[in-house]
């Protein structure tokens, strides 16, 4: 906005000088010379501080939509509790943040799949979560060493994308939260850097909570069979 | 001589330079790369940033500085002028003044920018007392749940102090403080007498008060609290009777800085305050 400002009355004093008859010698001789100079000075910081305004401005990024199939598998062998638990982690996510997939493995297994994912080849069934290769693979063995969460803003720039195959092609960004040591979720977002940090913060603590609470439940349950 | 390949820079926000010219007066020109933390959106910012390498002057302000200087300046060189002022010079001085009036307003204009300065720090409260006390007739799960709830609120908004009440049961955790005279054990009661006359359980909207205002209920809160945000914890609508949410209760959140509780975080709150929904 102040650009319009600076640059109209840039124009402006030029503009009065020339109708003014008076040589366009640019020197502080006359008074009315050292009065042009001085606005001209106040033009051109007002349309440089509009500059560094302008880049101020945050860039907006448009949500791309994922492509993929619609679904909510939740393992049925859960109580009720810790469903009723995970189906209000997955309504917080998708209401409060761009996330639009949401996976959970743990001890091995596929616990959730909710939300888009990628359609199965030929068929129109959700692709299914091999957990047993996610967890060998390079991303889950990172991201359980380091213990920390991982973000990868912009998926598109990750080699790793080819371990997640079960997410629609399309996911902007994806979140690897750790769940203590025996599990994995897995968050797709549709929006480039869609996920900010306290999102990222909130999420950490939410995985905290399901970690305690699918701890104790899957260990007061005898060893499961691997889907 | 500056070179204007800090043009091209302004197009590729991932560049990191500062080029220091020889001469000493020159300013700076930093183009910075910078994520703000504090803000709503996730913001890959580029900002070109004139500054003078003075460390400690806020270059933000550096319009009204040169607004007050040149200004002063056009109004000396009027004074001082030769004895016939002509019409155009007159003009010149007048648009001049305009636009040093101008300058001085911009950087309290520039407040306004999204993404513009931080938000000071949270402050805790003078004379409040910690603590984390809960009602005694909940249960296990009950139990895990608020105090899960509580310590996610204080460790990751800007509250001070949270209170929640649901199911008739309290949980309060935080920073507060009470008359003299109320003691531990009747801290509990001390807080229901003060709720049952707010009102506040009865309460259907999400009240966000983000700077000081005449409340009802501002005795209860600690001292120093700018921003107040009352969340009710609503049931879903349900489909049988035509309840538009059944009120469960609420969470109260005192923070002590203004403008606390920005969109994304009373997303959150809304979302964490549907955990503690009764399941049926």
């Amino acid at each position: 906005m102040p650009i319009y400002v600076g640059g109209a009355s840039l124009l402006a004093v030029l503009f009065n000088r020339a109708i003014s008859g008076i040589a366009p010698v640019a020197d502080a001789s006359s008074s009315q010379s050292r009065a042009d100079l001085l606005t001209l000075g106040l033009a051109v910081t007002n349309v440089l501080t509009g500059l560094v305004w302008l880049s101020i401005r945050p860039k907006s990024i448009t949500p791309v939509e994922p492509q993929g199939v619609e679904c909510q598998e939740i393992y049925s062998h859960l109580p009720e509790s810790v469903v009723s638990e995970i189906l209000w982690v997955w309504e917080s996510l998708s209401a409060v943040t761009c996330c639009k997939s949401l996976v959970i493995v743990y001890d091995c297994q596929c616990i959730v799949q909710i939300g888009v994912a990628a359609k199965s080849l030929n068929i129109d069934e959700p692709f299914a979560v091999d957990a047993a290769k996610l967890m060998q693979g390079s991303l889950y063995q990172g991201v359980l060493k380091s213990g920390a969460q991982s973000y990868m803003a912009n998926l598109s720039l990750y080699p790793g994308r080819s371990e997640l195959p079960f997410l629609p092609s399309n996911t902007q960004a994806v979140i690897l939260q750790p769940l203590g040591d025996r599990g994995i979720a897995v968050l797709g977002g549709d929006t480039i850097r869609g996920f900010t940090t306290s999102d990222q913060t909130w999420i950490s603590y939410i995985g905290e909570k399901l970690d305690a609470t699918l701890a104790k439940y899957m260990s007061s349950m005898p060893s499961v069979v691997q889907e | 001589m500056t070179s204007l390949t800090t043009k091209t820079l302004l197009l590729n926000p991932l560049i990191q330079l500062k080029t220091s010219l020889p001469l000493k007066f020159r300013p700076k020109i930093a183009s910075i790369s910078a994520r703000l933390d504090n803000s709503q959106q996730q913001m890959n910012l580029s900002v070109l940033r004139f500054t003078l390498g003075i460390p400690g002057l806020d270059e933000s302000y550096l319009p009204r500085w040169i607004g007050y200087g040149f200004g002063s300046l056009l109004i000396l060189n009027h004074l001082l002028g030769s004895d016939s002022i002509s019409a155009a010079q007159l003009r010149t001085e007048a648009l001049g003044l305009s636009l040093a009036a101008f300058s001085i307003t911009l950087p309290y204009l520039g407040k306004f920018l999204k993404g513009a300065a931080p938000m000071d720090q949270t402050t805790l409260p003078e004379g409040a007392e910690q603590i984390f006390v809960m009602s005694e007739n909940v249960s296990i799960a009950q139990k895990e749940a608020l105090a899960w709830a509580t310590y996610v609120l204080l460790r990751n908004t800007n509250t001070t102090s949270v209170l929640i009440l649901t199911q008739g049961e309290l949980c309060i955790r935080g920073y507060w403080n009470f008359p003299d005279g109320v003691s531990k054990d009747n801290v509990l009661d001390w807080f229901k007498s003060n709720i049952e006359e707010t009102g506040l359980s009865d309460l259907t909207d999400t009240l966000y008060f983000p700077q000081t205002a005449d409340a009802e209920f501002w005795n209860i809160l600690p001292q120093g609290t700018q921003s107040v945000l009352v969340q009710p914890v609503l049931l879903g609508p349900n489909p049988s009777t035509n309840d538009m949410g059944n009120i469960e209760g609420f969470f109260l959140l005192a923070s002590s800085m203004r403008y606390a509780y920005n969109e994304k975080d009373r997303a959150w709150i809304r979302a964490v305050s549907n955990k503690l929904r009764s399941k049926n």
